[in-house]
Order: structure tokens, then sequence, then C-alpha cells
């Protein structure tokens, strides 16, 4: 179901080094203090070691005191390090979150839109929140951990090492198991993890969806047919949970049975080199001990092991968005200033050739279109519903691309046009409109960043939004989300109001008001005049009497341009133009 | 044993609060939480069996140098471990199951009430946040249940190692028992710091996912109109005022984390600094003294998880807030299921039956098909509101006030269609589901009613297409008659139709004009529109003016003695607005 791709390690390995290359100084105070802090942890139980060698020497009470008092000391150091050490990663790993997550806006932002349309909002809102949640968890909380495990376990071995270096190759007997069962554990645990998610995503999506369509739910009884589908992603996930706890099952228990095993070979071997005096008591307890104290870190490691997996697993999901067979989009650029003088930019001649257009299921819905948009004329673009009128205005704006053949601006092809160049040019207006969360001043001037408040008022008079007079803080209104919400129609005025202020030169309208009522509609309408005058304007529509006042006409039947011509031309033609203009005129 | 999810029943939660909501997770699996408890618990014991073996093993055989009982303690030090990874694995699995088992009965109850919440529940909720609820939220709250197998088993393990401390010293027993208290009194009001802090994050954060999904619904409007560079820079400074926030958590958390480690460390140190003072003396001996070490190192495991728990819970408690608020949502604007005084419900009329509203003075004639012309199309949807029962109001039905009729007997027999009700994902059978023993018969004669057979026949699966949520790759004049085919589908008494037809052609609309009346001959319906191809094959039409039916007649009479009617009706024949511009 999932449109959206995932990254592979490759893309995942060089992320995550850019991340630590990005924030390098941090990350050298990080690993120096937390290495501190496990040399501080070591001390103890080689202070012990020295307490047993004395005691078992006959030392006094003040020898022992001495060194517990140096216990307590390592201790405080201890703990005062791994504060310091902690906070640098914590500190280091909220900025890489940050990175992170606005990383993915960005690319979500350069997202082609066909491809947000077929991955589902669901989708997008789980690797936003669940993913990005996860992977800013693993960075601040898990990375630091596993540093420090390994610090210290490094630690731990070098110190058995140098009390004997035969204690120490002895010591290792448990690693090879750990080792090998760590090796199988984590190549099946990637895509296991992944799978988990995906069906998390699709539970998630199940219980947002339902949210949203909660009236029709209700009015249409589809109260138990959701609550089926809903359970069939509860069993998904349960069997793909089941799946990753059987990874699991595995891994966990042959771990653990290998801590025992060398502090069992130690001690045994400790009294065979013991019997030859090659080390003393304190040598063999320390060891030990060491063994005994590598068991937490190296549990830490393995455990949050799975974690870092999850982590991975988010993290590619994450990355995944923006990775894109199609032609990249330019990066995101701000509304760069533009010339607005007339004549400037009023020269466009959009011009379509051969143009063939496929969804993802392979079925072609443009069969070979040509076309030419005059300069400053009006075009109508007629046809029965599913004839591939919207999937020609999408062609049209740059918004998808054709499969075979060409549309271009002046001679260039529009989807090769930087972003924020074509949207200066070119603007599509169709029946969905979306009011963004803040203020009234934010939901107009992303469509020009340069509009001063007066230019925002004049657009929003121009396309007779009377309701901004009803606006407690004008342009500070805070709209949507539990603020003021605005109804469709000044929604739709709303963005008739962006599009006086981006000033493009060509307008194409993909039925803008059908969505609306019809007094409602007749008011956008009104908005509208205001809106095309002295522009190239292409209208789809499924009113007929658009076509009778356009300038040419444009028949579109099965995905292809039957007829084109004047209103009172096709008419006399007596083809289907003509036809359907009679069925409606009755 | 695992579960078997999902759960034929989720049963009915206790939805007073966060932490009786968890409480509910738990009575509902008591006995795989008394297993998670009773295998927690021996863990947790087992933990310290191995510094025993390991000070006999010091005691007995490394010191006296009797190879032959070292040999015996080793062995047994292999054995206990193979053991402790059996009990290790068989607890996390069981706090896995006990985990899986309240999420999923958590996604199972939510399900469960936000098919049922209907119509109140978009008003209600900010977008965003049923994600939050259904992506984090409940696997927070699952993750507080892990207290139960563990966390028993912590504290019945601390009790155990201060018994075996007994026997080793009654003054080093005294010292670990006032000391655990102790230890944790400290690191209480530090966790409770650190919820302050950490809900201040979390809200912050989740304001932030709002702001990106609210980015992701706008998708399609920046791609018209761009302004993505700009809502990319507003998203990071919120994402930098968060970064600050999270600094915040971490001076706290560091401290806190620090703390963990020094507290206990400092006593593991006092209480080393007391055996090895009992050791020179000569009243324990050294194997003891290496084992009073262990066995506090091993403490700290339940230390560990106690405070990991607490950190749990106060997460838990957040997000099991979020869902209880869910879960007490109540679709109360249109009223309690059953009349309010606690009278039976009546039972709607047996026969076709007049609908009548006393507010607008409509009366839908029965078994007729009615067409309403508004002045003002918000006032059609509130009236299509008032007579399927969306809100309280005096409708009544053959004579029965709609009120006094069970909901769900309303819901059953009239059927308000709005123009952009919801498409779910799935076939486009599933989605033209309709009544219980449909035939896909009924459903290509209801396409081709809606005059949707161009749906059917652009795909090769036919009635098997894929739809997607909303069903995206439809065009809105598809996507219009889809969900008219689903409304007639559902062959309800009374069909209230809200516009239609208002995103498809003239030609289309026609069709469906002429087989609309067809398929729905013998019952109720009305339609809200202003289509004058509608209106002129209803068999009655009425004219809605400021909330109150002005004129009733049959479209040719209408137009002939209401100008206003005339003057509504005209629009689609006159170039007005965007045409008028073409000028």
């Amino acid at each position: 179901m999932s449109g959206l791709p995932v990254a592979d390690r490759t893309v995942v390995r060089r992320a995550a080094l850019g991340l630590i290359a990005v924030d390098r100084r941090a990350v050298v105070v990080m690993l120096v203090l937390h290495s501190a802090a496990a040399v501080a942890g070591l001390a103890t139980p080689w202070l012990l070691g020295r307490i047993v060698d004395q005691v078992a020497a006959g030392a006094g009470a003040a020898a022992v005191d001495r060194l517990a008092l140096a216990i307590g000391a390592s201790v405080l150091a201890h703990g005062l390090l791994t504060r310091y050490a902690q906070y640098a990663g914590h500190r280091f790993g909220e900025r890489a979150v940050a990175r992170l997550r606005e990383g993915f806006v960005a690319r979500t932002l350069d997202l082609p839109i066909s491809v947000v349309e077929r991955a589902g909002t669901g989708e997008l809102a789980t690797r936003s929140s669940v993913d990005v949640t996860t992977v800013g968890s693993t960075v601040r909380d898990v990375v630091p951990v596993m540093v420090i495990a390994s610090a210290q376990l490094s630690l731990l071995f070098g110190a058995i090492f140098l009390l004997h270096p035969l204690l120490g190759l002895v010591a290792l007997t448990g690693l090879p198991s750990i080792v090998a069962v760590t090796r199988w554990y984590l190549r099946r645990a990637r895509p296991a993890y992944l799978a988990e998610g995906a069906a998390t995503a699709e539970l998630t999506e199940a219980l947002t969806t339902t949210a949203e369509g909660a009236r029709t739910v209700e009015a249409l009884r589809l109260g138990a047919d959701r609550i089926a589908y809903g359970r069939q992603r509860i069993g998904r996930v349960w069997a793909t949970r089941r799946a990753t706890l059987a990874l699991r099952s595995v891994f966990f228990p042959v771990v653990e049975a290998s801590y025992a095993l060398p502090i069992a070979v130690v001690l045994l071997f400790g009294g065979f080199l013991l019997d030859r005096d090659m080390v003393t008591l304190g040598e063999v307890v320390a060891a030990a001990l060491y063994l005994q104290q590598a068991i937490e870190p190296l549990d830490r490691l393995l455990q949050w092991m799975e974690q870092a997996q999850r982590g991975l697993a988010s993290f590619a999901r994450v990355l995944g968005v923006g990775q894109q067979a199609e032609p990249a989009a330019a990066p995101v650029t701000a509304g760069t200033p533009r010339p607005r003088g007339p004549g400037t930019v009023r020269s466009g001649r959009l011009v379509v050739r051969d143009a063939r257009f496929s969804y993802a299921d392979g079925h072609d819905v443009l069969h070979g279109i040509d076309l030419d948009v005059r300069p400053g004329e009006r075009l109508a673009i007629v046809g029965p519903s599913g004839a591939g009128k919207s999937t020609l205005a999408r062609l049209l704006a740059g918004i998808d691309a054709p499969r075979e053949g060409v549309v271009s601006l002046d001679g260039r092809p529009v989807t090769d046009l930087p972003p924020a160049e074509r949207r200066r040019r070119i603007a599509l207006v169709t029946q969905e409109h979306h009011v963004f969360i803040g203020t009234l001043r934010d939901n107009l001037a992303f469509a020009a960043p340069e509009a001063s408040d007066e230019q925002m008022r004049a657009a929003l008079v121009a396309v007779s939004a009377d309701w901004y007079a009803d606006l407690p803080d004008g342009l500070d209104t805070q709209l949507g989300d539990g603020a003021r919400e605005l109804g469709a129609a000044d929604a739709q005025q709303l963005a008739l109001a962006r599009l006086v202020l981006a000033d493009p030169h060509t307008l194409i309208l993909d039925e803008a008001t059908a969505a609306l009522d019809p007094t409602t509609a007749r008011r956008t309408e009104r908005a509208l005049a205001a809106v095309v005058t002295g522009r190239t304007v292409i209208a789809i529509a499924h009113r007929l009497n658009t076509a009778h006042d356009a300038d040419r006409v444009a028949v579109l039947e099965d995905g292809r341009i039957t007829e084109l011509g004047s209103h009172d031309e096709l008419v006399h033609a007596g083809g289907a133009y003509a036809a359907l203009w009679n069925s409606w005129h009755g | 044993m695992p579960p078997q999810l999902p759960h034929a029943e989720p049963g009915t939660p206790d939805t007073r609060g966060p932490l009786r909501y968890i409480w509910w997770l738990v009575r509902c699996q008591p006995g795989r939480v008394l297993r998670g408890g009773l295998i927690g618990t021996a863990w947790m014991l087992g933990l310290s069996v191995r510094p025993y073996l390991v000070a006999r093993a010091i005691d007995d055989g490394l010191r006296p140098g009797d190879r032959r009982a070292l040999l015996w303690w080793v062995a047994a030090i292999v054995v206990a471990g193979t053991a402790l990874a059996y009990l290790g694995i068989m607890r996390h699995r069981t706090m896995t199951f006990v985990r899986e088992d309240a999420s999923a009965r958590s996604a199972g109850v939510l399900l469960r009430h936000l098919s049922r919440i209907g119509a109140v529940l978009p008003r209600r909720l900010a977008a965003g946040e049923v994600a939050t609820v259904g992506g984090a939220d409940i696997i927070n709250t699952s993750a507080v249940l892990t207290m139960t197998g563990p966390g028993v088993g912590a504290v019945i393990a601390y009790g155990f190692v201060a018994f075996v401390l007994w026997s080793v010293s009654p003054l080093l027993a005294v010292f670990v028992l006032l000391g655990v208290p102790a230890v944790v009194l400290v690191i209480g009001p530090l966790l409770r710091r650190l919820e302050r802090v950490e809900s201040g994050y979390r809200h912050q954060q989740g304001l932030l996912t709002t702001r990106a999904a609210d980015i992701v619904a706008g998708l399609r409007v920046l791609a018209g109109v761009g302004g993505r560079g700009l809502f990319a820079r507003r998203y990071a400074e919120r994402s930098q005022r968060l970064l600050a926030e999270g600094y915040r958590v971490g001076a706290v958390n560091s401290w806190i984390e620090a703390l963990t480690i020094a507290i206990p460390g400092l006593f593991l140190a006092a209480v080393v600094w007391l055996a090895a003072r009992m050791a020179s003396a000569g009243d324990i001996t050294i194997g003891q003294m290496v084992a009073v070490y262990g066995y506090v190192a091993v403490l700290i495991v339940p230390v560990w998880f106690l405070l990991e728990g607490g950190y749990q819970l106060i997460r838990g408690r957040v997000a099991a807030r979020r869902i209880v608020a869910l879960l007490n949502l109540t679709p109360d604007e249109a009223g309690p299921p059953s009349p309010v005084d606690g009278t039976a419900t009546e039972a709607g009329p047996d026969h076709p039956a007049d609908l009548h509203d006393p507010d607008s003075g409509l009366t839908v004639p029965a078994g007729r098909l009615l067409a309403v012309a508004a002045d003002d199309p918000a006032e059609a949807v509130v009236l299509a509101d008032r007579l399927g029962r969306f809100v309280a109001s005096d409708v009544t039905w053959g004579g029965v006030p709609l009120t006094r009729m069970a909901l769900d007997e309303v819901r059953a027999r009239i059927l308000v269609a709005d123009h952009d009700s919801y498409l779910f994902a799935g076939t486009l059978r599933e989605i033209l589901r309709g009544r219980a023993d449909l035939s896909d018969t009924d459903r290509r004669a209801a396409l081709r009613t809606a005059s949707a057979e161009d749906v059917l026949d652009a795909h090769p699966d036919g009635l098997a297409m894929p739809v997607s949520t909303r069903a995206r790759t439809l065009s809105g004049g598809q996507r219009q008659r889809v969900r008219l085919a689903r409304a007639l589908l559902v062959e309800p008494d009374v069909l209230i139709l809200i516009d239609p037809t208002s995103a498809v052609d003239a030609h289309t609309e026609a069709r469906i004009a002429q087989r609309l009346g067809a398929a729905r001959a013998g019952r109720t319906t009305v339609v809200m529109t202003s289509s004058p191809l509608l209106l002129g094959r209803a068999d009655l039409v009425a004219h809605l003016r400021q909330g109150r039916i002005v004129a009733v007649g049959s479209h040719v009479e209408l137009l002939d003695r209401d100008p206003g009617y005339r003057a509504l009706v005209s629009r689609d024949d006159a170039s007005v607005g965007i045409h008028g511009s073409l000028r």
C-alpha cells in the first residue's frame, strides 16, 4: 500500500555519518567525557581487588578506609563526568534530531505532488510523527548509551589483559557465540522491523481515516466495516510483532547464556594460574568482577541494539521521503523578488506536443494531445467526466510530466522550470483548498513573501472577501486548528487572494468552483473575475456556458482533443460539441 | 501463552482517568500479568545467584586450592547462567505479550469508539491528534505495563537480597534495608521535576507534529501557488524552539542520569567499606565480602527497573490521558440514542410516511422525489441535518418525533448523503457496500443510475479495482458519482442527497436526473440542488429562503410564479462570474 520508498543501507549510513560530521566538535567532546566517565567507573572493582589483597595480607582498618574513600571519590567522579557527557550527548542528539525533522519537512515540501497523492497523507503523517520521534529518541538516548557501553567494554577487557594477558584471552570465550548470534539477528532484524513499522503505519491510517470520515461512517452505518478493517490491521501488526519477537527469542537467550561462560572459565583458569603463582588472588577476583561488570554494558548495548534497529528502520523511512525515481524537484527556494512591470512575464506561450500520460496502473489517460495556447487568450476545455481534463490541467501546470511528448512554455519543458519560476508564471486553481494553521497573514504571505499588508488587504478586497472586515485581529487573526475556521467559499476566496498576490501570467482553472454550492460558487466566480483580468486563462469547465464565452473551446473525449475552435465554429460544425450544447440548452 | 489478537471483544474500558485506564488494561489479562510477575521475580532473584556462586568458588575453590570444589562451583555458574537466560527470555516474551495485548486492546476500543462516535468527531479534534494517539500514545501506554512484571520482581528481589545479607551480617542487612528507601526518596522528586519539563517538551513536540501534518495536508496548495520555502523556514523556526526546550530537558535528564549512577554507587561504596572493615576484622570471609559487593551490584538492576518504570509511568499517563479524552467524546449533538426523559423509544412509521420539519415548514411527501432549491445552500445543509437528525429538532416522521425514535433506527432508515462524504480505501466493490445481500448486478445497476459506468470501464479489474483513501485517483466528478451510487445502494426509506451533481458535466447530469427518479420509485427522496436539470425532473419542488419554505410546486409552476426562484435557477443559464469577465 505504501507508496513512499524506504532508504537503503548506503543512504542511511551516509546520512548518519553526515550528522556526525556536521557536529564534529560536540561528538569529540562527548566521546572524551564518556571515556573519562568509563575509566572512573572501572576504578571501583580495581580498588575492591586491592582491598581483597590488602585484607588477605592482613592490613588494618586504616588501609581499608583509604581505599573505601577512593571508591567514593571515583563514584562521584563517575557521576559528574556522566552528567556532562550525557548533557553533551543530549545536546548533540537534539541538534541532530532538529536537523533530521527539518530536513524531513523540507524534503516533504519538495515531493512531487503526484507522489504525495499516491502515498496517502496517513503514511506521511506517520513518518512525520512516529518515525521522526523514534529516530529522535534513538539519536538522543540510544546512541549515547551505545557509545558509553562500547567505551566501558573496551576498557574492561583492556583492564583484564593488563592483569594478565592469559586471563584476558580466556575472558573472551563468550564472544564468539555473541558475535555469531548478533550477526544472525541483525541480518534478519532490519526487514522484520521495517515490516513492523509499515503495519503500524497502516493501523494508524485506519484510525485516522475513520476519524476523518466519522460523519460518513455514522450516516452510512459503516461502523462495523471500519471495525473489521481496523481489526485486520491490528492482526497484521500482531503478526509482524511476533516475527520480531521470534528473532529476539533466539538472540537474547544465546547472548545471556554467553555471559556466564567467561566468568566460569576465568575462575577455573585463574585457579590454574594461582597454583603456579602467576597471578594473585586479588587479580583473579578483580578479573571476575570486571567480567561481572561487563555484563551490564554488554546487556545495555544489546538491549539497545534492538532499539537502534528500530531507530535505523525509522531512519530509513524518514530518509525515504524525497527519494524518488522521478526527476527530483529543484531545492526549496524562497520566492525570489520578481520584476512586476507590465509586459515582463506576460509573453508565455504554452505548447503541448503529442503528450501522453498514464497513472500508476499503466493505463493511458491521455493519448497524444497537441495544443497551442496563445498568450492572452481564454481557452475552455470541455468534455465528459473522466475524459482526462484534470490530468491535462496538471500537465499544463507542470505538476505531472507527460509519459511521452512535451509540454513547453516559451520553448522550455514546464517541468524543467525551477518550481518557483514555474509557479510565478503558471498557477493552477482547483476545487481543493487548504487553510494553513497560522495567521491570515501567514496564509497569504507564502504566495508573495514581499507583499506588504496594504497589498494583502487589497488582494482580499479584489476577491470581495467581505468576511475580512469581521475578523477581530485583521491580518493577525489565527486561522485553523481550533481557532477560526473558514467556510469553503471563504477558503476559496483566500486561495484566490493568494493568486492575486502571486500574479502569474497564466491561470489554469480546474473546475475551481465545482465543489461549491451554487450561491457560494456565484460569489467565488465574481471573485475569480477580478483575478483573471489580463491573464491567459485555461478553464476546465463542466458547464457549457463557460465554453460559450471563451475565445476557443477544446473538446476532450477519452483522452483526445476531438474538436478545437471558437464556440460558434464548433456549433456550426455540428459535431460532439454541438450535440452537447443542444442537450444543455434543450 | 501468546494472546489471540485482535480481540474478539476488546471490552469496556475504564475511562474515569488515565491511571484507571491503565489499570483496566492490566485487569483484562490477570493470568498473563501474574505469570509476568512470577517470571520477572524469578529472573530478578536469579540475578543474585551468580554472586553467591562466585563467592563460593573463591572461598571453597580458589583460596584453599581445591580443584574439585572449584570445578563444581564453576559448573554451577554455567548451569545457573543458562537457566537465567531461559528465565530472561520467558520474561521478555511474557511482557511483550502483555504489552501487545494492551496495545491491541487500546487500538480495538479506539477503533470501536471512532467508528461509533460519528459526525461530532471532526468538529472536536485537531488534525493529527488521532494520528498521534494511534501512532505513539497507544504504545507509550502499553509500556507502563512492563512494570507489572519486573516491577513486582524488583521489589521482591530487593527483599530477598536483604534476607541473604542478613545471614551474612545483620548490620549490613539493616544498612541495605534503610539505604534503599533513602535512595528512592532522593530520586523521587527529581522524577517529578522531569515530568514537568517533559510535558512541556511533549506539548511543543505535538504542536510541531500538527504543523508537519498541516503542511502535508496543504501540499497541493503549495504545489500550485508556491511558498514551500517559507513553510520550510517557518517549520525550522519552530523546530529550533523545540530544540531549546530539548536542551532544558537534557539539562535535567542528564543530572537524573548521573544521580542514578552516583547515588546507588555511593551506597555501594559505603556497603563495600563496611564489609571490608568486617573482613579485615575477620567477621566475614573475603568470599562473603566479594558476594556482598556482587549483591548490591545486583540490586542496581531492580533499582534501575523501578526508576525506568517511574519514567514509563510518567509518559504513559500523559499518553493514556489523551486516549481517555478521545474515548470520552460523546455524540451529544444529535441527542442521546434514546429519549432523555427515560421513556421508551417509539418505533418509526411502518409504511411510507411524510417527513415534516416545523422549523422551515417543509413537508416531504412520502414516496415522492422532492427537490429543495435553497437561496443559501448552507441553509439546505442545515435542513438536511435536521431531517436526518444530525442535530436535535422538532422534525416528525409520520407524526413520530425523530428525537423519540432510536437513533439507530433513524440512521438505518434515513440517509443524508453529503456531497463530500468520505471515501475509504478499498476495492470499488467494498466501497459500494450497501445492503448485506447485495450482488454485483445491483452494484452495476447503481453505478448506471449514477452514470458512473466510466469508472468501471476505465479499469481492467472492474469492481475489484483498488480505490485509495479519498479516491484520489478518481476525478472530482467520478468521486461524486461513486458517492451517489453508494448512497443509492443503501436503499434507505428516505434518501436526502445534497448537491449530488455539482461536479459533473451537463450531459451526465441530465442522465442522472433521468435515472434517479426511476431508481427511487415509490421511495421518499429529497434532493438539495439548484440545477434546473434535477429540479425539472422532481415530482415536487420547494423553494427555501431565509430558513423558510416560501413556495412549493412543480419546477415549471415555480418558474412561472416565484421570481426569486427564477432568479435562483436561471444562474445556470446565464453567463456570470468568470464568464462575464471573458467577454
